[in-house]
């Protein structure tokens, strides 16, 4: 069975389902940390199931996705997945790089928000905000104009020697993910998901960066973009309201961990709410705006190190 | 509103996640969504509840905390914890 070694959630993962998505890993020799099997029969998962789509215990997740695959998570280190007669390897990994990975990253006790990340000399700056608001859009025009992509779904903040920082995630940016979860498969039963992987070349940040700020994204009528620093407890209700698939939250010890994160985050980092006009046309201006507001808030843009180690991309 | 006595029994619900900001406690309540933020003196008061104690154990804490004669803090008291007792923060046994 071929497979491929990955990095990424600062993770080694060694799967049997190829991810041209993830970052190929410099030291696919040593053990990895999570692996991913294809089972061709895996009984015990459709029958524990019955009609639920998904299942949070303590340390396993299990989920079934019609059409596409059954998956089991466990112990933050295992995942096994079933396709379903038909399925697409593009589907599969849809669902194993998003949910699937999501509920990895809660066993493993990272702090999983839902939007997009980029690196900015600031430091990390995430954007978060209800379905359908602009995260990924955001996050896309940053990336056109010259900023690294640290992830376009899932940010998983860690505690960090230096501080809270974000993992980087991807080598591909996938536009619209949780568009197409929560679709599902359309009836015609085609979608093509590679139509969206843009492949990131250089613009992907592959080393985790502290964590500056997280921007609530919203919408008003009318009048300029605002952005107000939160202050207070707002703070903590925001990150948490902004936690990725918190329906696989269900044991008071995951929250509890949780809660104690979001405190530690708000302390040190900004959570900011960002209110814009919905208009297309705005989206460049907004990369200008966030700058300003930056800078204005922060201080100047602290002048960029030398990184260290430049990740060299093994090509498959 | 309940009426405090000296010998009540007071403990704090189980059923709230915590988290420390700067200058206050920040709680949220599990079934409720519902968020509180404790400061000065209710941040004091919730964190000795975390050892269940009478009523006049926990006015002996706080005389010798803060510059207040018992009976001043006993009156403060009765309101606060039957705020908190409305809420679901507070078991009264």
């Amino acid at each position: 069975m071929s497979f491929g070694d990955y990095y990424t959630y600062g993770l080694h993962i060694r799967s049997e389902i190829l991810c041209p998505e993830l970052m190929p890993h410099a030291q696919p020799g040593e053990d990895p940390e999570v692996t991913i099997r294809l089972l061709s029969e895996v009984p015990q998962v459709t029958e524990s199931l019955e009609n639920k789509y998904f299942e949070v215990q303590p340390r396993t997740f299990r989920m079934s996705v019609e059409g596409v695959a059954h998956y089991v998570v466990e112990d933050g280190r295992r995942i096994s997945v079933e396709p379903a007669e038909g399925a697409t390897v593009d589907k599969i990994r849809l669902f194993l790089l998003g949910s699937a990975m999501g509920a990895l990253l809660y066993q493993r006790g990272l702090f999983p928000l839902h939007g997009s990340a980029i690196e900015t000399p600031w430091g990390a700056m995430i954007f978060v905000g209800p379905q359908g608001v602009g995260k990924s859009t955001l996050g896309s025009q940053f990336h056109r104009q010259g900023y690294k992509v640290l992830s376009d779904d899932v940010c998983a903040v860690t505690p960090g020697s230096a501080g809270m920082e974000v993992l980087p995630a991807l080598a591909h940016f996938r536009l619209c993910t949780d568009a197409f979860e929560r679709l599902g498969v359309p009836e015609s039963g085609i979608f093509h998901v590679d139509k969206f992987v843009v492949p990131l070349g250089d613009g992907y940040c592959s080393h985790p960066v502290l964590l500056k700020a997280i921007h609530v994204l919203g919408n008003q009528e009318s009048g300029d973009p605002k952005f107000e620093v939160l202050r207070g407890f707002d703070r903590v209700k925001f990150l948490l309201e902004n936690l990725y698939r918190p329906e696989y939250l269900e044991h008071q010890s995951t929250q509890s961990d949780l809660m104690r994160m979001a405190g530690a985050i708000a302390q040190q980092s900004a959570v900011v709410n960002v209110t814009r006009r919905r208009d297309t046309a705005l989206i460049a201006t907004m990369v200008d705006f966030l700058e300003s507001a930056w800078e204005e808030n922060f201080g100047p843009a602290p002048v960029k190190e030398t990184s260290e180690g430049e990740w060299t991309n093994a090509q498959l | 509103m309940r009426s405090f006595k000296p010998e009540d029994k007071l403990s704090r619900t189980e059923k709230m996640l915590s988290t420390d900001l700067d200058q206050e406690t920040v709680l949220m309540s599990i079934e409720a969504g519902a968020y509180y933020g404790m400061a000065g003196t209710a941040r004091t008061i919730w964190a000795k509840l975390e050892t269940p104690m009478t009523f006049a154990a926990l006015v002996d804490e706080l005389v010798k905390q803060y510059a207040v004669t018992p009976e001043a803090c006993a009156a403060e008291l009765q309101g606060f914890l039957g705020e908190m007792e409305k809420e679901g923060l507070l078991h009264v046994g």
